[in-house]
């Protein structure tokens, strides 16, 4: 029986979800998973909205005080318990929803420097958590001048996208230029200026970090880190650009250097403030040790968050992040036993998808979970730096790391994208 | 009517189902849901439907001028459509209505409230509130079974692949169905979200 539609004492989880992420499944199934009252808000309005105001809201979140006060007038009639952002921008959103309601939540400034790359590295180098050499300027600036007083390779990196989209590296003045010129063209985008803010004229120059790329999922409980899974990236993230490919947990990284990858993620949580919720860091390490390279006030992206089972009851991530928000027990935070991966398909060329064959043969490969597609027909696919978003995504799960990386690796290598430009 | 007048389009839904839209009414109000051929007693034109060679017939849904029949032949609907058609078209083309009205349940009977009931009211809310609603997205909701109170329906348009489509589901047509037709127990969603061409919202971040 669908629960009936009257009122009772269920706590209210207010979950902040743009209309573009991939991540609305997860999360709405999390929510009935564990029997909350649930309130959508989007950045635009659901066709059913009037039919459930209790249920759908629609905030701007380009203006998250704007929207915290909303927020606290629906708050009036449906109180709220928990709020949830799932991305940078709605991070944001929740901070100040959770300040404005007195909800358990990150505040508003950790939650700002969290999603400003600048910002975020001020206070990391402040807090002297290693991170590389970095300095922000303004795309007026001319490029050939800059090129010729800064060190190589370096990173060129927008402020405030996400998802390594505009991040390129540059081994000499002549790929900086060229670097420049397509950032620029990049943040010219009126959508992609939108997403940026004022921070849409001015980009980073980075010191390139060679080394083996991890990431680290955890979530911060009362400003102690707790962490999730590390992921190994297989693939060399060396540029010039740096689409993601593989992740695969648990890390086959040394114990000791793991201690230390998660001490650096640690030190950089408490340098930005952040205090409660899921965080998302990118980190390298060569001989000079960890380098903290991104850490992110939100959880993994994409539909990556599935191959994350935790407890004997394998609950999600998701349900873990919605648990905490509402001040309700988590069963465990501690991830399964098996190895998992995921592979974010790596976008196969520039044009129109017309259709990908092999799915049902790569979903029988030993291990694979599911492969999913989530690019359409007819969608134009747009490859790395100015494109971000993957064709789709294969998920693997067996004993050992090595054979899920290599069933991810086999079940890639039978699909076929028919692309046309 | 001449045969000749009846049109009939096939819309498959998947190997199983396919929904045959008429255009002449073929069950004026109500609709009648038939499992085996011992059911279909009164209504020619589900007999004849289960006794097309080769479908196998397991279940047979009419409401309105449409036809929904879910088969276990494994052979495709391109093969197998055109003989459900014929049996659609002589049917109706004889003087004979085509279906006879539900049968009332016997009073106190505890399954009263059946899946044929069911389908008749989630089919007005979805036609007079849920389609409505959706349509200024471009989407639409098609109701494609009411099996043991479990609703079975299929996203179109701008909601199929939509980044949303979750959110319209649980938070919107689930809550409606949960305040007007209650007995309602569940919803699945049949969708194939991978092959919505022209998603309302499309996910597009990493």
């Amino acid at each position: 029986m669908l629960r009936p539609y009257i009122r009772d004492p269920l706590p209210r989880l207010l979950l902040l979800l743009p209309t573009t992420t991939y991540r609305t499944a997860a999360f709405v199934e999390a929510a009935r998973q564990i029997g909350v009252e649930l309130t959508v808000a989007s950045e635009q309005s659901s066709a059913l909205e009037a039919a459930n105001p209790a249920g759908l809201l629609t905030l701007d979140f380009e203006q998250p005080e704007r929207a915290a006060d909303a927020v606290r007038v629906f708050a009036k009639q449906y109180p709220v318990n928990g709020v949830v952002g799932v991305d940078d921008r709605t991070a944001l959103v929740a901070a100040a929803v959770a300040t404005k309601l007195q909800l358990k939540g990150n505040p508003v400034h950790a939650a700002v420097a969290a999603s400003d790359k600048y910002l975020q590295r001020e206070l990391l180098a402040k807090a002297t958590v290693p991170i590389p050499r970095f300095v922000l300027r303004n795309l007026e600036e001319d490029p050939a001048t800059i090129a010729i007083s800064i060190s190589y390779p370096c990173v060129l990196k927008p402020v405030r996208l996400s998802a390594s989209r505009g991040v390129i590296r540059a081994d000499n003045a002549q790929s900086f230029v060229s670097a420049h010129a397509r950032l620029r063209a990049i943040l010219a985008d009126p959508e992609t200026a939108a997403a940026c803010g004022d921070r849409a004229r001015q980009y980073l120059i980075e010191e390139f970090i060679p080394g083996y790329e991890v990431a680290l999922e955890g979530l911060v409980v009362n400003r102690r880190l707790h962490v999730l899974a590390v992921f190994d990236k297989p693939d060399p993230l060396d540029g010039p650009f740096f689409e993601e490919t593989i992740y695969v947990t648990p890390s086959s990284v040394p114990a000791g250097l793991q201690a230390a990858i998660r001490d650096c993620a640690d030190r950089a949580v408490r340098a930005l403030g952040i205090t409660d919720g899921p965080i998302h860091a990118e980190l390298r390490y060569n001989e000079r040790g960890p380098w903290l390279i991104e850490l992110a006030a939100r959880p993994i992206g994409g539909r990556c968050s599935a191959v994350l089972r935790f407890g004997d009851n394998r609950i999600s991530l998701e349900e873990i992040i919605l648990r905490h928000a509402l001040g309700m027990a988590i069963p465990s935070l501690q991830r399964e036993r098996l190895a998992a991966g995921v592979m974010m398909i790596p976008i196969p060329g520039a044009g129109t998808l017309r259709e990908v064959r092999g799915v049902a043969e790569a979903k029988r490969v030993p291990l694979v979970e599911d492969v999913q597609i989530t690019a359409h027909p007819g969608e134009r696919l747009i490859p790395f730096p100015e494109g971000s978003r993957y064709p789709g995504f294969i998920f693997a799960r067996g004993e050992t790391s090595a054979v899920v990386e290599a069933a991810l690796r086999d079940a890639h290598h039978r699909l076929e994208f028919v692309v046309v430009a | 009517m001449a045969a000749a007048e009846i049109r009939i389009t096939a819309e498959p839904i998947d190997n199983q189902r396919c929904k045959f839209v008429v255009s002449v009414p073929v069950l004026a109000g109500g609709v009648r849901r038939f499992t085996t051929p011992d059911e279909t007693n009164g209504s020619p034109l589900a007999e004849a439907i289960f006794a097309v060679p080769g479908l196998a017939v397991s279940e047979l849904i009419v409401s309105g001028n449409i036809i929904t029949v879910v088969k276990q032949s494994p052979a495709p609907w391109q093969a197998i459509g055109k003989a459900v058609g014929n049996a659609i078209r002589a049917t109706l083309a004889a003087d004979v209505p085509a279906v006879a009205s539900a049968p009332r349940p016997a009073s106190g009977d505890p399954s009263a409230v059946n899946d044929d009931a069911l389908y008749e009211q989630v089919a007005k809310v979805f036609d007079e509130q849920v389609n409505p609603m959706v349509a200024r997205h471009g989407g639409r909701v098609e109701l494609i079974d009411v099996q043991e109170a479990v609703v079975m329906l299929r996203m179109g348009g701008g909601c199929q692949g939509c980044g949303m489509a979750d959110v319209t589901l649980r938070q919107g047509i689930e809550g409606m169905l949960a305040k007007l037709v209650p007995a309602v127990r569940g919803i699945v969603d049949i969708t194939d979200h991978t092959s919505g061409a022209n998603p309302y919202f499309q996910a597009s971040k990493k």
